[in-house]
């Protein structure tokens, strides 16, 4: 009786817990995935209980590209890099949108012209409503490029809007200046066009995308179906975004079926999804780039040979292949070579550690006992500077110390969260990081932010008189084969000088249940859940 | 004189009684002290057992850089991520790095710093306890409050945010944990010099002109070093666990340096696509920190006075 009463008390003992977890479980995922009970299965089941229990198609996507780390809390585009949350998920749309060549097409407008160098008149779609109800407008473009001129802080640069005139259906923007890549501007994320006579309210907009947000919070966004989308009608009735900076934490949401789809998964998981039927994968090649800029204020840095030994000392061959697992491409300059002014058309130097070792020996740097190269009593040990929010910064960062030390360079690995901090202060040599170097299909922003003496992110104290003297002329180009070619000129003197490396460009990856369709990644990183968004 | 008198007369009074029990003691007794015998020989077994394991690691870890069988780190990327093979008994990680290698070079960084981080709280800690417990007063009081504050926080939480605030590496790591696990040792060190300081050789020793400096070297400390060094044997598991909680964290040893928590962190992502990379850091933390636990647990039993045969 005894040993019947404790095996009760066990089995008591472990069923009340378990039953927690799992209540905890449901009530955590909603109704989407409350009855979703197998990573194989959970393709249909989802749908399915989402479809028979409430009626309605609920879709959740956990991504690493929404939250605090990565400054996109909030729908609000006229705040800080918000615009890619309000873009990606479907609750906003711009002027022009990026095609795969990174080319802008119409998407709210029908078309532009450049009535001179300062003046464009852009006509507008007739058929657009926001979800406030009211009409976009001229006037309600007009409104929303002000208030985003008065507010943002990359915007008022980029566009130089001196004056806006509205007109029906047309709008003319008059700029300070001569500004030719305007169009591939205004199609950034922040150009999302918000019906400003609806006040934010708890990070929520009006705007004019196929989905309309419920809620905002840190990590989360949840959306509704705009009933009333001018594009058509919208497949899913309700989308929950999941932020989440761990990426294994996304994979496991996925193979329990927690969520649909995911972006930012690591390279490690992919195999877990790859080969198997219950997932899919879609790929795109981006112009993420990941780069180092060296510190001309170094003192070991300000000699040539040293710099160029770093450049040839780094295996980007090996990086791709083996640390991102072939998901990426190696890099000479900072635009892929599906651009115009891609590494098609540019020379880098290659990985080539003998090279490097013979030029180091020739500008006087002797090997000491340790290996480690010496200078007039000075050993040749340089702070790497990176952060750890971008996976694949920091087997960069590893990789290219092992590498380096083959030819006799020390790395001190400075990774932290504050890297900026260091950054403006000049404390590193070799500051690597990761930005979207075209993200309006243009070259112009990448050179006019680093590159140029007077740039705002050029805290290395680099400086060519050339390369400033041809920004100034891509500045005043119009014509697009024009600008091109001044930009690969530019691309050639930033590794000519061997101020930068160039390592590799990210291969952007969204893995989705097997039934879902129209959810694919983009060259831009901006274009994800669209009214096409469905699931199966 | 009275009061002998008296106690012999009370012991003949109980005498004939005593007698009639004594038989069936001392046919109780003799079992128990065999039994006793026996435990303590057991106990003295373990702790040679565990002293050889514990020996073997420290032997293994300072012997470290003659015992790889590969360069730790030499990174091969055409080599990345090979499964355990005669080759590499436990595989490769990402950069192509000899993972035994790597594990027997982290026991340096895990162990060591572990016996440092130990041997700090528990000089530290007894200093700051023998001198309170001497002085008394004030001085005490407002001493022991401050180690009250430190014990007032949850360790780990507690070391989370000093790692944080200094920044990672494994010296930081070591000072977040030195911060938190002092006090502990501060309070043991406090009761048992109270204690030392009233007994009547201590007042013998005064009374010979012994000065402070003696009393407390001489008499104090080898009289309170028992009850501080089981405190630190069975710290060691604990420390270690904490270290490697916070290289795990990114807070402590920062890549490339082998070390068994940063090992794990750098390949959590694959636990389920190469369990072997994931899985031999951990089975190493594992296995340390249970031979130093049981060791804890084994010199503890060892100096219990209760287990000491009449």
């Amino acid at each position: 009786m005894k040993k019947k009463l404790l095996s009760l008390g066990l089995v008591a003992g472990f069923a009340i817990p378990l039953a927690a977890c799992g209540a905890s479980t449901g009530g955590n995922t909603n109704e989407t995935t409350a009855e979703t009970t197998t990573a194989s299965a959970s393709a249909e089941t989802t749908t399915a209980s989402s479809g028979s229990s409430t009626g309605t198609k609920s879709f959740t996507y956990g991504t690493t590209g929404y939250g605090i780390d990565m400054s996109t809390v909030g729908t609000n585009p006229h705040d800080g890099y918000t615009g890619w949350a309000t873009i990606r998920y479907g609750v906003g749309e711009t002027l022009f949108k990026y095609n795969k060549n990174m080319e802008p097409e119409p998407w709210l407008a029908t078309g532009y012209e450049f009535v001179d160098d300062t003046h464009i008149k852009i006509t507008l779609r007739d058929d657009v409503t926001f979800s406030s109800g009211r009409k976009m407008d001229g006037q309600a473009v007009k409104e929303c490029l002000e208030d985003l001129v008065a507010k943002h802080d990359r915007a008022p640069g980029d566009l130089k809007i001196a004056n806006i005139t509205a007109d029906g259906q047309t709008v003319t923007i008059e700029t300070s200046e001569p500004c030719p890549a305007f169009i591939n501007y205004i199609s950034d994320p922040y150009g999302c066009i918000i019906d400003m006579q609806v006040p934010e309210k708890d990070m929520i907009i009006a705007g004019t995308g196929p989905f309309i947000a419920t809620k905002v919070t840190d990590d989360s966004i949840d959306l509704v179906k705009n009933e009333n989308y001018w594009g058509g009608d919208v497949k899913l009735d309700e989308l929950h975004i999941k932020g989440l900076n761990d990426g294994d934490t996304l994979t496991a949401l996925l193979q329990t079926g927690e969520v649909d789809a995911t972006y930012g998964l690591p390279y490690a998981s992919y195999p877990l999804f790859e080969n198997n039927s219950a997932y899919k994968l879609a790929t795109a090649e981006t112009s993420r780039q990941f780069f180092g800029k060296m510190n001309y204020n170094s003192e070991f840095l300000k000699d040539e040979n040293v710099r160029k030994a770093i450049c040839m000392g780094i295996d980007k061959e090996g990086f791709v292949n083996t640390l991102l697992q072939g998901h990426g491409a190696t890099s000479k300059g900072p635009f892929p070579a599906t651009f115009e002014f891609g590494d098609g058309k540019i020379t880098a130097p290659e990985y080539d550690p003998e090279g490097a070792k013979k030029l180091l020996e020739d500008a006087g740097w002797v090997a000491g006992s340790d290996g480690i190269r010496e200078k007039d009593g000075k050993k040749l040990s340089l702070t790497w500077l990176t952060y750890p929010g971008r996976m694949e910064l920091p087997l960069l960062a590893e990789s290219a110390q092992a590498t380096l030390k083959d030819i006799g360079v020390d790395i001190k690995i400075n990774q932290t969260e504050n890297h900026k901090d260091f950054w403006k202060k000049g404390d590193f040599d070799i500051y690597v990081s990761a930005m979207v170097t075209a993200p309006t299909g243009d070259p112009e922003y990448f050179f006019t932010t680093h590159s140029l003496s007077d740039s705002s992110s050029n805290h290395e104290g680099y400086s060519n008189t050339e390369l400033d003297s041809l920004a100034a002329d891509l500045h005043k180009e119009f014509d697009k084969t024009k600008r091109g070619e001044i930009a690969t000129k530019m691309s050639q003197i930033l590794i000519d000088d061997n101020a930068y490396f160039f390592a590799s460009h990210l291969q952007m990856g969204i893995f989705t249940k097997a039934g879902v369709t129209g959810l694919e990644p983009h060259p831009c990183d901006y274009y994800e859940i669209t009214a096409n968004t469905d699931i199966n | 004189m009275r009061e002998a008198s008296e106690r012999k007369n009370f012991i003949e009074e109980e005498d004939t009684t005593e007698v009639k029990k004594s038989v069936k003691h001392a046919s109780e007794t003799g079992p128990t002290v065999r039994v006793q015998k026996i435990k303590k020989n057991r106990i003295k077994g373990k702790l040679i057992v565990f002293l050889i394991l514990a020996g073997a690691l420290l032997f293994v870890s300072l012997f470290a850089r003659q015992l790889c069988p590969y360069d730790p780190y030499k990174q091969d990327l055409s080599a990345a991520l090979q499964s355990p093979s005669p080759e590499h008994l436990m595989g490769t990680d990402r950069f192509g790095r000899d993972l035994l290698s790597r594990i027997i070079m982290g026991s340096q960084a895990s162990i060591y710093s572990t016996l440092l981080l130990v041997l700090i709280v528990s000089v530290v800690g007894t200093i700051f306890g023998v001198f309170c417990g001497w002085k008394g007063g004030k001085v005490d009081s407002v001493l022991m409050r401050i180690s009250d504050i430190f014990l007032a926080f949850p360790e780990l939480v507690f070391a989370l945010a000093v790692a944080g605030v200094l920044g990672g590496g494994i010296q930081n790591a070591i000072f977040a944990m030195a911060a938190i696990a002092w006090p502990k040792y501060a309070r043991i060190a406090r009761s048992q010099t109270l204690a030392q300081k009233e007994t009547p050789y201590m007042y013998a020793a005064r009374l010979s002109g012994d000065t402070t400096f003696q009393m407390i070297f001489k008499h104090i400390l080898p009289n309170i070093m028992g009850p501080v060094l089981v405190t630190a044997m069975l710290d060691i598991g604990t420390m270690m666990m904490g270290l490697s909680g916070l290289s795990y964290l990114g807070l402590g040893a920062m890549p490339p340096t082998a070390e068994w928590g940063s090992m794990m962190s750098e390949s959590r992502s694959m636990l389920q696509t190469y369990p072997w990379v994931t899985l031999s850091p951990g089975v190493a933390i594992f296995i340390s920190v249970m031979i130093f636990n049981l060791l804890g647990d084994t010199v503890r039993d060892y100096l219990d006075p209760r287990q000491r045969t009449k």
